[in-house]
This record gives C-alpha cells, structure tokens and sequence, in this order.
C-alpha cells in the first residue's frame, strides 16, 4: 500500500476575542491510496473541522496551528496542501481531491437547473464546455440518474436523488481522493445502503480514495476498510475495521461500540457524561473523567500513539510504548 | 377495556390537481395499559403526517382519532385541555423545540403554569430540578443557561425532564434520537424505557431507524408510502418480515460488524410507468417488488393476519393471500 496523503501534527484553533481554543490537537493520520477510511466520532470531536482543514478550507474563526497536510501523488513530487494559495489551491480542489459537504443535499442552487451547477464546477476547474457535458453524462450514469435529471430544480428531486447528483458532480472530474462528510446521515435506510454501495464500487472502480466521515458505527463496519476514532480533538485509535471492532484498543472505542442499540434488542448503557467541548478538554488524557479504567498518570501526561499491534494505533496509557513516544 | 388511542381509517391527501396521499387508511390502536407502537418508515412514508394527526395539529381528511373513546377534535376546552397535558410530544430537532431567546428552564416553568402542577414558586422550583435529576442531569449545570449552551444530548434530556414533569399518558415521540450521539442514543432510549414502566406512559415512537425500533420492543407498524405494509409484535417482524418491502428494509440496516456486511448489491427501483403510477388500486411497492405478479398491479392488498396465524401480526401483500 502506498500512502497519498499524509497529515502530520495537525491543529487548528477557533480564534475567540481574547484566547484561541484549540479544536484540534496533533493529529496524525496517513491515507492509504484506494483504500475507504473511516473517520467517526461524536458531533463536537472534530471530524467536520478535520476534513475542512485538509481541504484548506479553513475560514476565520478557524485558524491553523500547526501542521502539514502532505498529498503524494502516484507519479509526482509531494505536495504540501496547506501551502498551496489562489490559483494553485484552486486547480488542486476538485482535481485531485473531491468533498462531499455535510448536509450537501441541500447544496444544490434551488433557482439554478442541475445542469448548469453540474457543468460550471467542471468548466471552472478547467475543462471545456463540450469535455463537461460527456463527463457528467457519465457520472450520471455511474450513479443510475437519468439524464433527464439535468433539467431539473433541486426542489423535483428526492433526498436521495439530490445526494447522487453531488455524488456525480465530485466523481466527475475523476478525483484521487474523495471527501464525504456525513453523506447518508439524512437519508432512510434503504437509501443510504443504495448510496453507499454505490458510492464504494465506483470509487473501487475508477481507484478512488474515500475518506468517510460518519457518527454511525453501522455505516462504517459495512463499508470501511480502516477506522480512526476521534475523541475530543485527537485521533485515539486507528486500525483495520475488523480490528477495531473486535479487538480495540482504546476504552473510549470498547464503550461506543457496547453502546450501540444492537439487533438482538439487548439492554445497552449509554456512555456516561458529556463529552468535553474544545473550551473545556480536561488535561493528561482527555477521555480520563469519563474512562472506566483511569489512572493517575491519564490526569497529567497526554498519552502518546502506540502501535500496539501492526498497524493498529492507539492513544492510551494502558498501552506504553517502552522505548518512548512518536506521537 | 377500552383503547387509550383508536387511529381509525385517517387519511390525509395534500394537494388537488396532483394529489399526494400522505396517508392512506392508516388504523391502529394503543391500549390503556403502558404500551410501545413503533411507526417505521422511509422518508416521505407518512410517520410524521400519522404523528401530526394525533397531536392535533393537522385535521385528516377522512378518518377518525378518538382518545379514551373521544374524538381529539372535539371542541370541548376542558377536554381538549386535559387531552393536551396527557398527550406530551418529543420531536427530532431538541433546538427548533425551543425558543432561543428564553433559558432552559422556561420549557418547564410554562409546563407548570399552563397545566397547574404546583402553585407556590419554591415547590415548583423543587419538582424542576427532580425531573432534571431524573434524566440524569444535573439542575446546577443547566438552569440558567440559553439551549445553545447545551449539547444536542443535554436538550433532548431536558424534553424528557419535562415529560416526568407533566407525566403524561401518552407520548408521541417523532425521530427522538436520530440527532442524538451514538453513545448518548442509547442513555435517551433507556430514560424513555424507564418512565414508560414506571409511570405507566404509553409511547408511539415514529423513526426510520430500526435498531432503535428493535431495542425498544414493543408492537411495530411498518409504513410504505402512506399504506400499512406490515405490523406485528416488534420482534417476530424484524427477525422474519414478511413483507418484501420490510425484508428490503430490515436487511438494509447497516449492521455494526463488519462480518455482517451487506451481501447483494441493490439495483435503485426503475421510474413506474405513469400510467400505472397514478393506479393506487395496486400494490405500491409493485414497482420495486421481486416478487411481483399480476395481481399486484390490479388489486390493493388488504391487511391479513400472516400465515403464522397470530393474529396480532399482518401482512399487506398478495404473496400471503389464499389462504381460505
């Protein structure tokens, strides 16, 4: 597995009248090319404002702190995302790296027919008008929409209608890395099965990399290769789907997942307490005053990332790496 | 004993040139003793409608909705008053429920006023911060504060504080965890459970998520565009649905395990013909159906017991008819 992009010590603050509050706090995750990641946490962890700062598309109060966002392409020199500006930055977008905003069902202009929104993105990224009209007839089809769908308002089509054509529109330029923010949460069942199946054999199919970002456990053991948990602005686990699920590490990923109403219709516990919002992350570890197993050391010292089993990190000081910390 | 709740027949039709049936001859009942009746369905199925009906806040178009043998439109101040504080609603969204320029604590002191729980300020002061306590939140931390000040968990928590308040007979409680963590969805269904037993509440519980329906037990009335496909104890349906279309549905929960994962792709449905589109004496899954047959673009499946022949449990579809 090769890596395509690379997030190293990354932090971003929310910039207050007197203070920043630090959202995100070092956060390092690699990207395997081709793979499904999964990124799933509660609302408030940070996810959403993850992927927006990958995507350079952090806007004031948001502010970076510190870190790269490096992009390695196939046959090409690595980029720093983070550094790229204006015109540069604006040829990488769409490109190279495709997002699927939350909410993006309701992203579609309602006074604009679909395809003028669907060709514009194209022939702003560079390509012509003629090139744009085959590529979204193509992405159409990808995604089982007639063409007649173009010639629509946002408001004639469904939820899930709505949500293939954003789907369309950010395979259409036949990105290598794709961004999809909560991109079901709003749809019923059986739709959000449709789209996700869906969403997962073009991107096998054209090569495309997906990171997903979901708060549904359900949604990622169906579809992701790999699994980060986020907690309170820090990646605490990282590992294969099956190993996270059946063996994780982390107390935080053990009680999310035992609290998940499960089919069988056995009792569960919620999670106890609220998790910490970034004005009020606790010191030391930040899942402590929550963690059924805390010790003293988790009130004081920022546990580091071990690679307790291959490939399977963790952030807790249950697992200690002897030899000292790398993250 | 007569039913708590008798949903008789409603339909409800928006538009006229072009009518939508949003309900379509939708019954059920809940009895007096505490009860749960899940109402599952994908968007645009009726759940809200169905919940909308029984609040009174929108008028069917034909059918009828009586509580403890009484229409819920009848005009009577008394009982409509009494109705209103015995048939409590919890919705999806625990922010547009609340009024952002009031604090938190207003949803409750205006509970207690309207309704005359407690006359005397300091007691009414004491039974708020009971019900707080019993949602497992703590008074000190959230009286006071503005509902942006609170997580989406916290506010949802404090609708429940107000339904121990009021302690109604009957809940309605439309989407009430889909915007609710995962790790807090579970706290918010069992405080649900535990009110139900101890206080005797019955819950109507509307949601597209059929781990939650599952969780909760209970009686489960499945609902395709507007029609009853299947109903039954919660349970046996969802362990074996009968209906294709809660086959479709119960297999398509995304299961959290990764060696569950869904087998077989799905093909999206194909567009109906619109001639066959405007038919509503057929099935309506007809088009979506693999088991379709003849009949079922001819006929509207009526609702029969199943052929397991408890009776509680029936199925609308032509598959399971024939039997004498």
């Amino acid at each position: 597995m090769t890596t395509i992009l690379r997030v190293c010590d990354l932090s971003v603050g929310l910039t207050g009248r007197s203070s920043i509050i630090q959202v995100l706090s070092n956060v390092n995750l690699e990207v395997e090319a081709g793979e499904i990641l999964g990124v799933v946490g509660e609302s408030g962890c940070g996810k959403s404002t993850l992927v927006v700062a990958v995507l350079n598309l952090l806007e004031l109060p948001q502010i970076l702190q510190a870190g790269e966002v490096e992009f390695i392409p196939a046959n090409g020199k690595p980029q720093d995302l983070l550094k790229l500006t204006g015109e540069a930055l604006r040829q990488f977008r769409w490109r190279k790296m495709a997002y699927i905003p939350q909410g993006s069902m309701n992203a579609l202009n309602p006074v604009l027919r679909v395809r003028k929104q669907m060709i514009e993105t194209l022939t702003q990224h560079g390509m012509t008008e003629r090139e744009a009209n085959e590529q979204v007839q193509l992405a159409l089809q990808m995604v089982h929409l007639k063409q007649d769908v173009l010639d629509l308002y946002s408001h004639e089509l469904s939820g899930g209608m709505r949500q293939r054509v954003i789907i369309a529109t950010a395979i259409s330029m036949h990105p290598v890395v794709l961004i999809a923010d909560e991109p079901t949460t709003a749809l019923d069942v059986v739709t959000q099965r449709l789209i996700l199946q869906e969403l997962a054999r073009i991107c096998r199919e054209l090569g495309i990399t997906i990171i997903l970002v979901s708060h549904d456990m359900g949604v990622m053991a169906q579809i992701a290769d790999r699994l980060a948990v986020m907690y309170a602005g820090r990646i605490v686990e990282i590992g294969a789907i099956n190993e996270v699920f059946k063996s994780s590490l982390h107390p935080y990923t053990q009680e999310l997942i035992a609290s998940i109403p499960n089919q069988s219709g056995e009792h569960v516990e919620g999670l106890a307490g609220e998790a910490p919002g970034p004005w009020n992350y606790p010191p030391g570890c930040r899942f402590h005053p929550r963690c059924p197993s805390v010790m003293e050391i988790c009130r004081q010292q920022v546990p580091p990332s071990v690679e307790q089993r291959p490939a399977h990190w963790v952030s807790c000081h249950l697992f200690r790496n002897e030899e000292g910390s790398n993250g | 004993m007569g039913d708590l709740l008798a949903v008789q027949n409603i339909t409800q039709v928006f538009g006229t040139r072009k009518p939508t049936f949003a309900v379509d001859d939708v019954s059920f009942r809940m009895p007096e003793t505490a009860s749960i009746v899940n109402l599952v369905g994908e968007s645009g199925s009726g759940k809200s409608t169905i919940a909308r009906i029984i609040l009174g806040l929108s008028r069917p178009k034909s059918g009828e909705v009586t509580y403890k043998g009484m229409s819920i439109f009848t005009r009577n101040g008394g009982w409509q008053r009494q109705f209103r504080c015995e048939c409590q609603a919890v919705f999806q969204d625990p922010y547009s429920a609340y009024n952002p320029f009031y604090k938190i604590e207003r949803v409750l002191k205006v509970s207690i006023r309207k309704f005359k729980l407690v006359n005397n300020p300091p007691e009414a002061k004491a039974r708020i911060e009971e019900s707080l306590r019993a949602v497992d939140l703590r008074p000190e931390e959230i009286l006071g504060k503005y509902p942006h000040q609170l997580s989406g968990g916290q506010r949802q928590r404090v609708m429940l504080a107000r339904i121990h308040l009021i302690r109604p007979r009957l809940i309605i409680a439309d989407e009430p965890v889909s915007m609710v963590d995962a790790g807090m969805r579970a706290t918010v269904l069992n405080i649900l459970m535990e009110f139900q037993a101890r206080y005797n509440i019955s819950s109507l519980f509307i949601t597209h998520d059929l781990s939650t329906a599952r969780y909760l037990g209970g009686e489960i009335i499945i609902l395709y565009q507007g029609r009853i496909v299947e109903r039954g104890e919660t349970i046996c349906v969802t362990s074996q649905p009968l209906h294709p279309y809660a086959q479709l549905l119960i297999s398509s929960i995304p299961a959290p395990d990764p060696d569950k994962r869904w087998r077989e792709t799905l093909q999206f449905a194909p567009e109906a013909k619109s001639s066959q589109s405007q038919n509503r004496e057929r099935c309506l899954y007809a088009e979506r159906c693999l088991h379709v047959m003849e009949v079922c673009w001819k006929e509207r499946p009526p609702l029969r017991t199943s052929p397991s022949q408890d009776a509680s449990w029936q199925v609308a579809c032509h598959l399971y008819g024939g039997n004498p």
